[in-house]
């Protein structure tokens, strides 16, 4: 084995990841203040019991939303099931504590439902009739209708590869559809749809924004809390140590289901396409309601609560500094994505050059980034350089570089990158898949160097799958919360921020502008990627 | 130092830790002799153009080129140093460029030397690539990728050239043409040329030398006739499945005696003591259709090859003897029908084991 550039490189980078998880379980050892005698006697039980409860409700609502849906589109034509193939993923642009934010607004008392009802019947007091969304139910419905979009993306990827000879089979067999679909069509797209949910459950285990809104107390808002109002960050990492644990649980189940897919997309022999059934009646009514329902839940009905609101109180889109916050929010999206695509390609370039299989562990781990709740990232990144400025800086009589990092940009697209830095690696790595190694031996016959092979022949190959990433890059960051909340410098907001703070304070009119905003850029970004997300061939 | 242009010595073939081929020495002694190498699939050819090429490494032995070592244990000269060439089986073309690109990414190697050999427009004509030109690597053929990445490494002008089984997608049809005009490329260019295929009849066209690798070990280097007509050993006649071995004796230095098929006079590839027991090689061209022939056996069947036919006889000790005909004889045989040879029997060269 060879050490060179880019073996440095791509080992740098893969220890630097793993950095922030080797923090949270070297601190379990440390000891804490009395907050965890206090917490193991009131409200330790329920974080566990609430973590348990919301996660088993999230999972059972997103199985039934996602694969239900995916199964509609992926089998059946009805009215505009080819625009609800890619519409039901719009539901991406609306982060959970958005969605929170519409629930309460229109079911709270005296909020839109009652003036509607209000405007059609006149002036009643509507409130005893209306449901009231909040609580564990509100996080439940705002994450469900959040995060189902994972699992329709991939049970549908699944479906669509099913082969026809599956269906002719069950009908052979004098199978009904519907026990061709729970004895065929399901137990086929098992793996794919046991990867939506694991990544559910991840999401919905690392949850801050709507939980918090609704006050649900979990494990990842003890974490929180811990920190922030015991300040007892040991404690904080003891929390992040067994949540880590139970996500590392889900993370390998997700990897393990992939392996899986993976083995059923490649069976390539003997596939027959297959022709979508046309519904009629009222079938194709009802398949239609049930796909317009959830896309109306899922994106319309928080889109339209958000520019309702603005529209009401147009005084809060004056006051707020749009400008300002546009540029922030892109300030970070552009210098996060750069830093993100540059070393996850000097990563993956390293991977593939130097074949070497300790750099493989330590990338297979650092990857697991993602799996990480933002608020343990964020702990962990204080953690680290509380000790890095403790133990080593003030020993070597520097000055301390706590400014340097926490408060700062600098300390944000760090913790970023660690957060977000599988999306960017598995992303190039799934572009770098379809290079053959053929093609790299072939540049380095015709004279190219390493440098050269990675500049002029794998940059332009790669070109559109770096754009893909990007935009998920992007889309990730202008919908994270809970680590831009923490590490962010003084005075430097995002529409994130803005509107958690306005929500915080009990002013949702106000958060109404800035989650409008950030729900149509997301939307934009969504469009512009659909097209990669919803892939119909084996490109 | 070599006086042959190329030269292996005693090299040890590795791939992944494990060794393929073991002791290797062969050698091109001018520029643009092109050699072929043969064997099975999975034998470890590829693993040899891989290490010449640079993409693998050698623990033991050494590769000189035009009288520089290029590997040896302490030396190692990146594939991208070496100006030699490397055609691959599968498709290696760059997919985001189309093939004319592609093509000319091998003129920026040499660019010196463009001027000195090679034009592009005639490569392309003769490899018949004109057509798709403008098309991307997924928009077209694999016979026809093969040819446009021949045609990429023969535009690198490299002082070196492999190819790894290079027209082993190429329609059958189109095959003997391709072949005809490869080596009227190659020869014309004067090339070097070390060409790896599982085909003997392309092997023994386009070679000026012929190695056979068997179970780990190059078995023979030699002129392809030799090849053909003087294997030296068993495996090389078993691995050709060009004729049978059957029993014979010795019984003088220009002949020897089978049960079944009486004398056979010749001219032994190595002297054998008289009264040896051998194993004689009998190759279909080597025995003659005779009707009028007392030798007859039984013909348990007929294969036609277009310009002819190989009957299979069976003898009275059960030995099944290939017998080429000419398809153009005046009569066929059928099977279990009775089929002459013609007495005395003799063969050009005899070669036993």
């Amino acid at each position: 084995m060879r050490i060179n550039f880019w073996y440095i490189s791509s080992l740098f980078i893969s220890i630097f990841v793993i950095i922030p998880t080797l923090t949270v379980f070297l601190s379990f050892f440390e000891s804490t203040s009395n907050y965890y005698g206090i917490l193991r006697d009131t409200f330790l039980f329920e974080y566990i019991s609430n973590s348990i409860i919301l996660l088993i409700s999230v999972l059972l609502l997103t199985f039934l939303i996602g694969t239900g849906t995916a199964y509609l589109v992926s089998f059946y034509e009805f009215p505009l099931s080819n625009f609800f193939k890619w519409a039901l993923i719009l539901s991406f642009a609306v982060p959970p504590y958005i969605y929170a934010y519409s629930l309460t607004a229109f079911f709270e008392n005296y909020g839109t439902a009652y003036s509607i009802l209000k405007n059609l019947f006149g002036d009643k007091n509507y409130n005893l009739y209306i449901p009231k969304f909040d609580g564990m139910i509100g996080v439940i419905l705002s994450l469900s209708f959040s995060l189902f979009a994972y699992v329709y993306i991939l049970a549908r990827a699944s479906f669509l590869y099913q082969s026809q000879n599956f269906i002719d089979l069950g009908k052979n067999l004098g199978f009904t559809n519907f026990k061709t679909l729970y004895s065929i069509i399901l137990p086929a797209a098992r793996p794919a749809i046991v990867a939506g949910l694991s990544l559910v459950a991840m999401e919905t285990l690392a949850e801050f924004g709507a939980v918090d809104f609704f006050s649900i107390n979990t494990l990842t808002t003890g974490i929180y809390n811990s920190w922030i109002t015991f300040d007892d960050l040991a404690f904080a990492n003891q929390l992040s140590f067994f949540l880590l644990l139970f996500i590392f649980a889900l993370f390998i189940l997700e990897n393990l289901s992939r392996n899986k897919a993976k083995y059923h997309f490649n069976s390539k022999g003997g596939f027959k396409q297959k022709q979508k059934l046309q519904l009629k009646g009222t079938k194709s009514i009802a398949a239609f309601l049930f796909c317009f329902l959830v896309f109306f839940l899922s994106f319309l009905f928080p889109l339209s609560q958000m520019l309702y609101w603005t529209i009401k109180f147009p005084e809060n889109l004056f006051d707020l500094q749009i400008i300002n916050l546009l540029s922030n929010t892109l300030y970070l999206v552009i210098l996060s994505s750069f830093v993100l695509i540059m070393f996850s390609l000097i990563s993956n370039y390293g991977n593939r050059v130097t074949k070497n299989k300790t750099l493989n562990i330590l990338s297979t781990l650092s990857i697991s980034g993602y799996a990480i709740p933002g608020v343990i990232l964020a702990v962990a990144f204080i953690t680290f350089i509380a000790w890095f400025d403790e133990s080593v800086v003030k020993n070597l009589g520097l000055f301390s570089i706590k400014k340097i990092f926490i408060g700062s940009i600098l300390g944000l697209v760090l913790v970023y990158f660690v957060r977000f830095y599988s999306l960017a690696f598995n992303g190039i790595k799934s572009g770098y898949e379809k290079i053959n190694i053929s093609v790299d031996e072939s540049s380095y016959l015709l004279g190219y160097s390493k440098r050269k092979t990675f500049m002029n022949i794998h940059i332009p190959f790669l070109r559109n799958s770096l754009l893909f990433v990007c935009i998920l890059i992007s889309l990730e960051i202008i919908r994270e919360l809970p680590i831009t909340l923490i590490l962010r410098p003084f005075n430097f907001e995002t529409f994130a921020t803005t509107a958690y703070i306005s929500a915080s304070e009990d002013l949702l009119e106000a958060a109404a502008v800035p989650s409008l905003f950030l729900i149509l850029i997301a939307t934009s970004f969504i469009i512009i990627t659909s097209k990669y997300i919803l892939r119909d061939n084996n490109e | 130092m070599s006086k042959n242009f190329f030269e292996i010595k005693n090299v040890d073939f590795n791939i992944d830790g494990k060794t393929k081929v073991k002791n290797v020495s062969f050698s091109i002694e001018k520029e643009g002799d092109v050699i072929c190498l043969l064997g099975p699939s999975g034998i470890g050819k590829t693993t040899i153009l891989r290490t010449i090429a640079g993409l693998e490494r050698i623990k033991k032995g050494s590769i000189e080129l035009n009288g520089k070592v290029l590997s040896s244990e302490k030396i190692n000269i990146e594939p991208e140093n070496r100006n030699v060439s490397l055609a691959f089986q599968d498709n290696s073309l760059f997919p985001h460029y189309d093939v004319q690109k592609n093509i000319l990414l091998g003129t920026e190697k040499n660019k010196e030397k463009i001027e000195k050999k090679i034009d592009v427009k005639e490569i392309i004509d003769l490899l018949d690539i004109s057509h798709i030109l403008n098309k991307y690597p997924h928009e077209i053929s694999a016979g026809e990728a093969q040819r446009a990445s021949l045609a990429r490494s023969l535009m690198t002008q490299p002082d070196l050239l492999l190819l790894d089984e290079p027209l082993s997608n190429v329609d059958q049809s189109f095959k003997e043409e391709i072949q005809v005009r490869l080596k009227k490329i190659l020869n014309k260019l004067k090339i070097s040329t070390i060409i790896v295929t599982h085909d003997s009849y392309e092997a023994f066209y386009l070679g000026s030398k012929c190695g056979i690798i068997l179970n780990q070990e190059l078995k023979q280097f030699d002129d392809p006739y030799n090849v053909y007509h003087l294997p030296n050993s068993i495996e090389v006649v078993n691995f050709l499945n060009r004729g049978i071995l059957i029993p014979a004796e010795v019984t003088s230095p220009k002949s020897l005696e089978n049960k079944d098929l009486g004398t056979i006079t010749g001219n032994f590839n190595k002297p054998f003591p008289i009264g040896s027991k051998v194993k004689l090689l009998v190759q279909p061209e080597d025995l003659h259709h005779d009707d009028q022939s007392n030798l007859k056996f039984e013909v348990i069947d007929r294969k036609f090859r277009g310009t002819n036919f190989i009957y299979t006889l069976k003898t009275p000790s059960n030995l099944l003897i290939p017998v080429f005909v000419h398809s153009h004889h005046i009569h066929q045989h059928e099977e279990n029908e009775k089929f002459g040879i013609k007495r005395p029997i003799h063969i050009d060269h005899i070669v036993c084991f």
